[in-house]
């Protein structure tokens, strides 16, 4: 197949990639302690969360942009970058929604009117450049005792729980990129699941990019208290541009006794186009605490978007008998660029995590699994399972494992395997003779082998994550 | 400790030219700290490298291996396998890199990393990677850091082995693999006396 017609069928594959025509207002570029003040008082902040981003800007300023991933970074122009963007209100109608915006959701299929969604299977809290724009099911969770609103509602109704738990699991200083959220993070999506509740339904934040020039640094908080359950899914896109653009996030999610949190995300942010212009810079630090005893945590991901990625969910299991998990797939193409893992703290007695990584690179693209697994002195009897595997789909593209173990209690056990190889031609050979074309093949067995990570999805992320894995391989093979 | 007999080969940089094999072995036995940092190009198509690691460790020990191979040609093929008991307050870290180049397809490279920690204060931190730049490659590593294990001591000394003898037939087992022609005995008695 001419090259051509590959790179239009790619860049037209990406549906997710038109903007949103609506009046913004946005800030003056640039980064420096005048700029955070202007963020916090759009937002009316109260003044310790102001002086919390004060702080987290001036540790910001001292740290140097870490190196150490398997990526081949651009620079990056911090002042060159629009630290908030917001949808103009329309003054006549404050309480609704542009029609524009909602015209958006609805095109990416996010529902924000609730008599649309079937039975309310899903609460989404919508996320548009540096404003949430609605939160929908507020009512029915409230019922039940539920928080799930915006991160800067939950800063103005329930600034007690904010302060308590905000960066307790990710602090400012954690890393460069979390100190830049901390300083300038915009909105996000703030949950509370009190004593003994089960959310009756899958929550989900939905963060869409449109304006240029802009970064997105949206910051969750999640918090599942004693005996709840929670099951969380995020999902992102953007425009398709040549400018690079970046998404900087931090993900809090604390886990007391007996709760069980479930976090899924299908990332896919605009790749860049298969020459590698363009594409957002995703660099977000996720991070869950399983504070108390039998706590809960599963992470699951299916990355194909993004020309970046540097991203590590990770967990503390600090909590006696706790336990994680952490299902990821990572397909990069053309020449997209993912260093992505995950970290098992092991603290507590009889900890358990599991880790299952399938990586899949094609084009020119570099793929990365990095993760780390401690055991610590007290963790007696814990375990922990690795799995990582790579599928290669031509000879242009690279995989990499940079596992780390390091245990410090004889009682421990941890293991870790990993396999890399390409799909075999016997298997193209075999779907090719009863009629499958090369590209419907390599989905087939692509799916396959992340069969595993993808049926820990939720129902509503599964269907969506198998067809984003097609698309996101399409023009790989012949 | 008198285990100066062996002679390790030097530590450093080798070149396997093409249909070539190096084999390499190591034993580093307790009372011993090392650093065995060893880098291996396959520079041909063919070379092929054997390596063999084995330590035992009972005091402060502090042994650390870096270990890079680097498949430069088509058709290499490498093996490692570095097994290992940490006890007292020994600190035992592995660090080994597997590079493929572009081009170097038909690879077969495989590591591992298998440790036993014997004693509450001894600490084992391993780092197998990989980075691959072909697709036409078999490639595998696998790490472990775990204890004896309990049922097949049950099981022994439910026959009549006293613990110590069950457990040091359990270490003899699990470094068999690694362990150099002609030195058995020796270094089976370094696992009685652990």
């Amino acid at each position: 197949m001419p090259n051509d017609i590959i790179n239009e069928f790619t860049k037209a594959e990406y549906k997710e990639g038109f903007v949103t025509d609506v009046e913004q207002e946005f800030i003056p570029k640039g980064l420096n302690e005048d700029i955070v003040r202007m963020i916090s008082a759009r937002k009316e902040e109260p003044e310790w969360l102001l002086e919390f981003r004060l702080d987290a800007l001036h540790k910001w300023e001292k740290m140097p942009q870490p190196d150490w991933a398997h990526l081949d970074m651009p620079g990056i122009n911090y002042q060159d970058i629009i630290y908030f963007a917001a949808p103009k209100k329309d003054k006549d109608r404050p309480k609704e929604i542009d029609p524009k915006l909602a015209e958006t959701f609805d095109k990416l299929g996010i529902p924000l009117k609730e008599r649309d969604v079937l039975a309310g299977v899903v609460a989404v809290d919508a996320v548009f450049d540096s404003v949430s724009v609605t939160t929908t099911f507020r009512k029915t969770l409230a019922e039940k005792g539920i928080i799930f609103c915006s991160f800067s509602e939950a800063v103005k109704d329930h600034p007690d729980l904010v302060r308590k738990y905000l960066a307790s699991v990710v602090p400012a200083s954690d890393n460069y990129f979390a100190a830049l959220n901390s300083a300038v993070f915009s909105d996000g999506s703030f949950c509370y699941i009190p004593k003994g509740v089960r959310c009756p339904m899958e929550l989900s934040s939905y963060f869409r990019i449109n304006a240029r020039g802009t970064g997105q640094f949206e910051r969750t908080l999640i918090v599942a208290d004693e005996d709840s359950y929670v099951s969380y899914m995020e999902g992102c896109t953007a425009p398709m541009r040549d400018e690079q653009q970046l998404h900087a996030a931090v993900v809090e999610i604390i886990v007391e006794k007996g709760a069980d949190v479930k976090y899924s995300t299908v990332q896919n942010w605009y790749p860049g186009d298969a020459d590698g212009k363009g594409g957002i810079l995703n660099l977000v630090t996720k991070r869950g605490i399983c504070k108390g005893e039998g706590s809960h945590l599963s992470w699951t991901q299916v990355e194909t978007g993004s020309a970046i990625t540097w991203k590590y969910p990770s967990t503390i299991l600090k909590g006696d008998f706790s336990s994680s998990e952490f299902y990821s797939v990572a397909v990069t193409n053309n020449h997209q660029q993912a260093d992505t893992g995950t970290k098992m703290i092991h603290l507590g007695r009889g900890t358990k995590s599991r880790i299952v990584s399938k990586g899949i690179s094609a084009g020119v693209s570099q793929n990365s699994y990095r993760g780390l697994v401690r055991m610590g002195a007290g963790a007696q009897n814990a375990r922990n399972y690795s799995q990582c595997d790579s599928l290669l789909i031509g000879s242009k593209c690279g995989a990499h494992t940079f596992p780390d173990i390091r245990s410090a209690n004889p009682s421990a056990t941890v293991e870790h395997e990993a396999t890399t190889s390409k799909i075999s031609e016997d298997q193209l050979f075999y779907c090719n003779q009863r009629g499958l074309d090369p590209e419907e093949a390599v989905g087939l067995i692509v799916n396959g082998y992340a069969r595993e990570v993808l049926s820990r999805l939720p129902m509503e992320f599964a269907v969506e994550a198998q067809k984003l894995l097609q698309v996101s391989l399409e023009g790989s093979v012949g | 400790m008198g285990h100066g007999k062996y002679i390790a080969p030097p530590e450093g940089r080798y070149q396997v030219p093409a249909g070539e094999k190096l084999e390499l072995e190591y034993v580093v036995l307790p009372g011993e700290s090392r650093d065995i940092d060893v880098s291996v190009d396959l520079m041909g198509p063919g070379a092929e490298l054997s390596l063999k690691a084995l330590y035992l460790c009972k005091a402060d020990e502090k042994v650390n291996f870096r270990i890079l191979v680097h498949h430069r040609a088509p058709g290499c093929r490498s093996t490692q396998l570095v097994n290992g008991i940490a006890g007292g307050t020994s600190n035992v870290t592995f660090h080994g890199t597997i590079v493929v180049a572009p081009d170097a397809q038909k690879t077969e490279a495989f590591q591992e990393n298998h440790n036993i920690l014997f004693s509450e204060s001894a600490k084992v931190e391993t780092r197998p990677q990989l980075e691959i730049y072909a697709d036409d490659v078999k490639c595998s590593h696998g790490a472990t850091v775990g204890r004896l294990n309990e049922d097949e001591l049950f099981y022994m000394r439910s026959r009549g082995i006293p613990r110590k003898e069950a457990e040091s037939l359990q270490m003899i087992s699990f470094l068999t693999p690694v362990i150099p022609e002609g030195r058995r005995e020796e270094i089976e008695n370094a696992i009685r006396n652990l």
